[in-house]
């Protein structure tokens, strides 16, 4: 079996022919996201728009919309490519169980479905950011960087937790809400500078921190995220996935045998 | 070509499959070992069929999916000389709201096409499915034996090395499944290896050049498939020894004279599944309830529909009968089996003179059955074998 072919099939059948039938066909892959990011720039901007004061960021209505979308659509490609990967064994067991296909290959079409829905949605950011007059400048050409770590990392994490839950079932559920708290434990609808006193040096450890700061630079002040954060970023990802890959690798006749 | 040697797989057996995470973090045994297969070693020719026979829980599946890679085994190897595609794959990855087209490509790909031989066998693949313009059709719209008949159809054209089946040859009507056969024997004529599961015998015998009787993941026979159902036959046979409850004798007359028990068996096979052309002997055990100087004992085969196959009796084989009060007597037929392969019943009657209508002791239907599988010799259709043979002579 070639692997590239089935995880190219996979990846179209989970973004058009899904919604195969309907009307508007694979737009719905890009719907709910879209939807989500309304809903808190009306809601969030008349409540934030007035609070938040970024330097380098001449004073804007639009400023909250791009604060948000720019941390949002990185964080739900981010979290859905976890969430999806810890349940995949379970939903692909039919498959999995009759056709001899990688376990760490499968993956591989949830990222890239996820990303390919980020890139589409980045893309229609990109008409929006132009549209109110404050493109991206050069720097936007790191952002593909910095999102190549974030996936290695989704990766990584998805495959360890779908590995986990083949032996301990609460561990898809334990994801979801995870991702649920740490998605408001992120500074991605609000400004860190709301949170008290205390939480500011708390949320210094959260690893997702780094990423939105880096995302928000690139987008909204024109500069390169810094060689640090690139560096540490792309050491992690390559640690967690190698964590991952070994055991996964260590326990896939087991996998195989509880599937 | 497929050459196994020393295969050992078990299964771990945990109370809950988190014990195995506990196993590995705290280095204690959590599990009991269920050994699966045990050191099995086997080779299966290009161009030769092989069947695994055996009870359920034998391994044969087991064995199946770690030819296919979907299992681990323990221990042991495995080298396959080409291209595997299984059959057990059927309809694996088939989407219900994708059209039979759409879901062409995706299951092509699963069971080991490149997309360029899914596009270049697409027409064939659907042309060998009889599907039609229900191609275009969503999958959820199609009848269980629709599904089946494309999923096999894409199998067959995934143009394999070597074909493991499963159980899968129950595929749509008769005409289809002929087709099926068909083209199996040619991929086989074409050098392609079979290994084959099924409890369907006459297939077995018909398809195969050798089988291997798998019981509790030993390998205790590897012969010619005859010999090798046979074997299983008595496998199942012990098994069976226990539960099978008496049968009853049954049926009507005024009991002058009963039949007890009645069981037929093949010379070789020494069971009630015998071959096409094997020697059999209906057996038949009575008992006198008073004495009778003269008496009839009749029989007949009928098929699965109830149609007479065939039946003769005492009287008309010129065999005398007397009986005593409380006297038991087994008497035996002899048949030459010349029957096509099927499912058969036999119904006995105990009566005076040449049939049934002027004294009638007893008549039990379906007294016993038996089952014709597989044929030695030339290959006939129909009902029976009328041996023929075949002379030519210039004019």
């Amino acid at each position: 079996m070639r692997i590239p072919f089935v995880i190219f099939t996979f990846t179209r059948q989970d973004l058009i022919e899904r919604y195969s039938g309907s009307i508007l066909g694979g737009l719905w892959s890009l719907l709910m996201p879209l939807v989500n990011i309304l809903i808190f720039t009306v809601i969030f901007s008349k409540i934030m728009g007035a609070k938040l004061n970024l330097a380098n960021l001449e004073s804007s209505p639009y400023n909250y919309s791009l604060y948000l979308i720019s941390a949002m659509l990185a964080w739900n490609c981010f979290a859905a490519t976890v969430t999806r990967t810890t349940s995949l064994y379970h939903e692909k067991a039919g498959i999995i169980t009759k056709v001899n296909i990688g376990l760490r290959a499968l993956p591989l079409y949830i990222v890239l479905s996820e990303s390919i829905i980020y890139a589409i949605s980045f893309s229609f950011f990109l008409i929006f950011t132009i549209a109110i007059d404050h493109p991206p400048g050069w720097s936007l050409l790191a952002l593909p960087v910095v999102f190549l770590l974030q996936q290695i990392i989704a990766y990584s994490l998805g495959l360890l937790f779908a590995t986990l839950a083949v032996f301990i079932r609460d561990v898809r559920e334990l994801t979801g809400i995870i991702f649920h708290l740490w998605f408001w434990f992120t500074p991605i609808v609000y400004v860190a500078e709301i949170l008290p006193d205390g939480w500011g040096s708390l949320l210094a450890w959260n690893p997702a921190l780094y990423f939105v700061n880096a995302y928000r630079q690139i987008i909204l002040s024109n500069q390169l995220p810094d060689l640090q954060f690139l560096a540490i970023a792309a050491l992690v990802a390559l640690l967690l996935a190698k964590l991952a890959l070994t055991v996964n690798r260590r326990l896939q006749s087991d996998i195989r045998d509880f599937i | 070509m497929i050459n196994v040697t020393q295969l050992s797989k078990h299964f771990k057996l945990y109370k809950q499959p988190s014990d195995r995470l506990k196993e590995l973090l705290f280095r204690q045994t959590r599990h009991s070992r269920h050994c699966v297969l045990n050191n099995l070693s086997f080779t299966v020719a290009d161009g030769e069929a092989l069947a695994i026979l055996g009870r359920n829980g034998a391994g044969k599946s087991t064995l199946l999916k770690i030819l296919t890679g979907v299992l681990l085994p323990d221990s042991g190897s495995i080298e396959l000389s080409g291209k595997l595609t299984g059959l057990l794959e059927l309809g694996t990855g088939f989407d219900p709201n994708l059209t039979g087209l759409q879901n062409i490509r995706t299951n092509g790909l699963l069971v080991g096409m490149t997309p360029e031989e899914i596009e270049q066998r697409r027409e064939t693949i659907i042309d060998f499915s009889e599907l039609g313009r229900y191609i275009h059709e969503p999958i959820r719209t199609y009848s269980s034996g629709m599904v089946m008949r494309l999923a096999f159809s894409i199998a067959i054209h995934a143009d394999p090395d070597i074909f493991l089946i499963d159980e899968a040859l129950s595929v749509g009507d008769g005409h289809f499944q002929q087709k099926c056969m068909r083209k199996i024997r040619q991929f086989r004529a074409q050098g392609g290896s079979i290994v084959f599961v099924s409890h369907d015998l006459n297939a077995v015998k018909m398809l195969c050049d050798r089988a291997i009787v798998l019981d509790k993941g030993n390998v205790i026979a590897n012969e010619e498939p005859e010999a090798a159902v046979n074997i299983y036959n008595q496998l199942l046979g012990a098994d069976n020894e226990e539960p099978e409850p008496e049968r009853q004798a049954t049926g009507y007359g005024n009991r002058d004279v009963t039949i007890e028990a009645a069981n037929l068996t093949g010379k070789d096979s020494a069971h009630n599944i015998v071959s096409s052309g094997e020697m059999a002997s209906l057996s038949v055990t009575i008992q006198g309830q008073r004495s009778l100087s003269e008496l009839t004992l009749g029989m007949m085969i009928r098929d699965r529909f109830g149609q007479d196959i065939f039946g003769t009796n005492s009287h008309h084989l010129g065999h005398q009968i007397s009986i005593k009060n409380q006297q038991r007597k087994q008497l035996t037929f002899n048949l030459p089996m010349q029957l096509a392969p099927g499912k058969y019943t036999i119904t006995l009657a105990l009566h005076e003179g040449a049939d049934h209508t002027r004294q009638c002791y007893h008549w039990w239907d379906n007294a016993t059955s038996f089952e014709v599988a597989g044929i030695r010799g030339a290959q006939f259709g129909g009902i029976c074998n009328l041996r023929p043979t075949l002379e030519e002579a210039p004019l």
